[in-house]
């Protein structure tokens, strides 16, 4: 392909008056939260800057609220999320498109046919009587989907209603609505869950599909293991009152006012896979359990049906049967059994904040009597 | 008499269809559609109040 020098990111940049060195900037997060090493950095500079032409983006909306368009338009410092629109060419988004109508459409399908385009996907699609339940131009959304879909390069389902049928297939799902893997099976589909999607993930997708022309590695449930990979309990800033058995028993109690564990208030870090402790949101400012309430796993398929309020059964944390001695002669000990005695001492402090949710008294002194012996 | 649909109607949240009648340079008549469907009302249906909430929020 040839380089379009009108498109070329360094004269955008310049142009937007956004510094190389903010530019590096920006690569060097990016790479952090795709948790790749720092020498990756160069590269992704290197694709950012040589990437040949725009890579075009079809961005459709199904059953959905705007909330994942918002969330990535959100980006308030210049150099996340313009960066990324710079690279890319978005040809089609209904929420913020100029043109409408037939001349919409029209600007789609010239872009799908010619193919190797990204498909960005926000919303849940209806299946009971033949789609009817949304329909765009006259066309339902199963047939503009599986248009849109044909000849793309990938497709990225954002949020949780186009990865796993979010809201609209909350019990009883009026609609029959399902996300984007049950119906796109020729296409690699990448879910991005959450409610909404997280602007810092989607633009990490994106730089590493530009990167490595590739999606990133994904779990059994094509989420991205960079910001799926870790429980939510397992980097939560409050996970040390858990251990501690310091929980927040009543909303505006002492335990809630000095930040303690939200666990029995039905938080449901300790099912949920996403790196919200870690990138937050909002530029990085806060995030739901550092505000105060529970998390209410919208990564994971179905949280809709889940009681909000009630806590979930633990089972990553559970104390096993029996524990390696816990102290082992310093010679003796090589490298590796020390990271293993590291992670049982790990498990033992879990388990003490296990026990104790499960009943506190009996079985917390339990638990401690194990890790003593 | 001519009739003009427009959809989608962009730059706005949401799927919205217009369709209007125009008769000599005057719209006679109009019709707006709403061409999405969730069902929100029926999801929320026999729930834990203490949730609705969060799922109100993203209608």
């Amino acid at each position: 392909m040839e380089r379009e020098s009108n498109n070329a990111l360094s004269d955008v940049l310049a142009q937007k008056g956004i510094s190389r060195r903010n530019f590096l900037k920006f690569c060097t997060a990016m790479t952090g939260a795709l948790a790749l090493p720092s020498v990756y950095t160069p590269r992704i500079v290197k694709a950012l800057e040589e990437a040949p032409k725009r890579t075009p983006v079809v961005w459709l909306e199904f059953q959905d609220c705007a909330g994942c368009s918002e969330s990535f338009l959100r980006a308030s410092r210049p150099t996340a999320g313009e960066v990324i629109l710079d690279v890319l060419s978005v040809d089609y988004h209904e929420t913020i498109m100029a043109a409408s109508g037939h001349l919409a459409e029209e600007a789609k399908k010239m872009t799908t046919d010619a193919g190797g385009h990204l498909v960005i996907v926000e919303g849940a699609i209806p299946l009971a009587e033949d789609g009817l339940h949304c329909c765009i131009g006259g066309r339902t959304a199963i047939d503009i989907l599986e248009e849109a879909t044909a000849k793309a390069a990938a497709v990225i389902a954002v949020g949780s209603c186009a990865t796993f049928g979010g809201v609209p297939k909350a019990s009883p799902n009026p609609t029959n609505a399902v996300g984007v893997m049950e119906l796109v099976k020729n296409v690699p589909v990448l879910n991005l869950s959450g409610c909404p999607v997280n602007v810092v993930n989607l633009t990490a997708t994106v730089v590493h599909f530009l990167t490595f022309g590739a999606l990133p590695a994904m779990d059994d449930l094509g989420r991205p293991l960079f910001a799926h990979g870790a429980l939510i309990h397992d980097n939560c800033e409050r996970r040390g009152h858990f251990d501690k058995g310091e929980f927040v028993t009543a909303w505006g109690d002492e335990g809630h006012r000095n930040g303690w564990c939200l666990y029995q208030m039905g938080c449901k870090g300790p099912i949920a896979y996403h790196n919200c402790p870690t990138v937050r949101w909002n530029d990085g400012l806060n995030w739901p359990v550092g505000g105060g309430h529970g998390c209410i796993a919208c990564s994971e398929p179905d949280f809709w049906d889940r009681s909000v309020y009630e806590p979930v059964a633990i089972q990553e944390v559970a104390p096993p049967a029996s524990f390696p001695p816990a102290q082992a002669e310093p010679e003796a000990m090589s490298s590796g059994s020390a990271a293993t005695v590291g992670a049982v001492a790990g498990l033992v402090v879990g388990a003490v904040g296990a026990a104790a949710v499960v009943g506190r008294g009996g079985s917390e002194d339990q638990a401690e009597d194990q890790a003593e012996s | 008499m001519a009739k003009i649909a427009i959809d989608p109607i962009t730059r706005i949240e949401g799927h919205l269809r217009i369709e209007v009648e125009v008769d000599g340079g005057q719209v006679t008549d109009a019709w707006a559609s709403s061409t999405m469907f969730r069902g929100i009302e029926t999801i929320l249906k026999g729930r834990d109040p203490r949730g609705a909430w969060l799922m109100t929020q993203r209608i």
